[in-house]
């Protein structure tokens, strides 16, 4: 059963989701100011989308991934984003879970409108499977790269703390470094899901 | 007897899992009281939250999905004391 119209109108703007943040805004705009659009995704976003979004401020991927929609609803002016937070609209995110099972966060699903019609195009989930491999493969690294840090599946609360300190300051790094490819990812991704 | 266990919740500052983080402290602080020998809570990244008791990881986000379910670490530590 997909979304109707008038439960997608029932959701936030994505300036009314910011507005209504309990943390993270700053980070959320900081994440939108860095997110660049390219020709290709002006031109395959040309037409008139609706997209519903899950999303809770207090998740890394929502923080990462919504401000790259944000910014291409933004510059498009096509896209109209409506938020829902996910704790509050079980409804919906009982629709689009995670390999069947898991309520990872954010979810967009995109809806095409045109001629008075409501078909939905399909959803897309947390963040590319690139994404999270080439995060995995920087993290393997880091640790690789100095013996003190250990095994990357031991939990780090068995680091001393000076060490501790030295692989969190890499670790941030490591994912700084990847960001704005992996807003590439998301927008590759997004530019594939409408144009099936 | 064994050794009170200490837990361990490692979070994810920058997403702001502090409220997710001092709810479950604050959950064992009132079940365990002086039975545990402490709760440390240790700023992390990357959307961790994980628990340890005793040293043993009973939980992770991201190999459990999402926070800590509060009766799950009561039980661990409860097994931990028993031991």
């Amino acid at each position: 059963m997909t979304v109707s119209r008038e439960r997608f109108a029932q959701g936030m703007t994505y300036d009314e989701f910011k507005a209504q943040m309990t943390r993270n805004r700053e980070t959320v705009e900081a994440n939108e100011r860095a997110a660049e659009i390219a020709d290709e995704d002006r031109k395959v976003f040309s037409r008139r989308l609706s997209a519903l979004v899950l999303a809770e401020d207090w998740c890394g991927d929502v923080l990462a991934n919504l401000p790259v929609l944000g910014r291409l609803a933004k510059e498009t002016g096509n896209i109209d984003v409506r938020v829902f937070l996910r704790d509050q609209n079980l409804d919906l995110i009982e629709q689009y879970l995670n390999h069947g099972k898991f309520q990872s966060i954010p979810v967009f699903v995109f809806f095409d409108g045109a001629d008075g019609g409501w078909r939905e195009l399909g959803h897309w989930i947390e963040r590319p499977e690139s994404v999270t491999a080439k995060r995995r493969e920087e993290r393997l690294k880091v640790f690789a790269s100095d013996s003190r840090f250990g095994s990357p599946d031991a939990p780090v609360d068995q680091l001393p703390a000076d060490v501790r300190s030295e692989l969190q300051a890499r670790l941030v790094k490591t994912r700084a470094d990847t960001a704005a490819w992996a807003n590439r990812e998301v927008l590759r991704e997004l530019r594939e899901l409408v144009s099936r | 007897m064994a050794l009170p266990p200490k837990v361990t919740i490692t979070y994810c500052a920058e997403c702001g899992y502090e409220d997710q983080t001092l709810a479950l402290a604050r959950a064992l602080m009132l079940e365990f009281r002086e039975a545990i020998s402490g709760i440390e809570l240790i700023p992390w990244e990357g959307g961790t939250f994980e628990v340890s008791v005793g040293g043993v990881l009973v939980h992770s986000m991201a190999r459990d999905g999402g926070f800590a379910d509060h009766g799950r670490i009561k039980t661990a530590v409860r097994e931990t004391l028993e031991r």
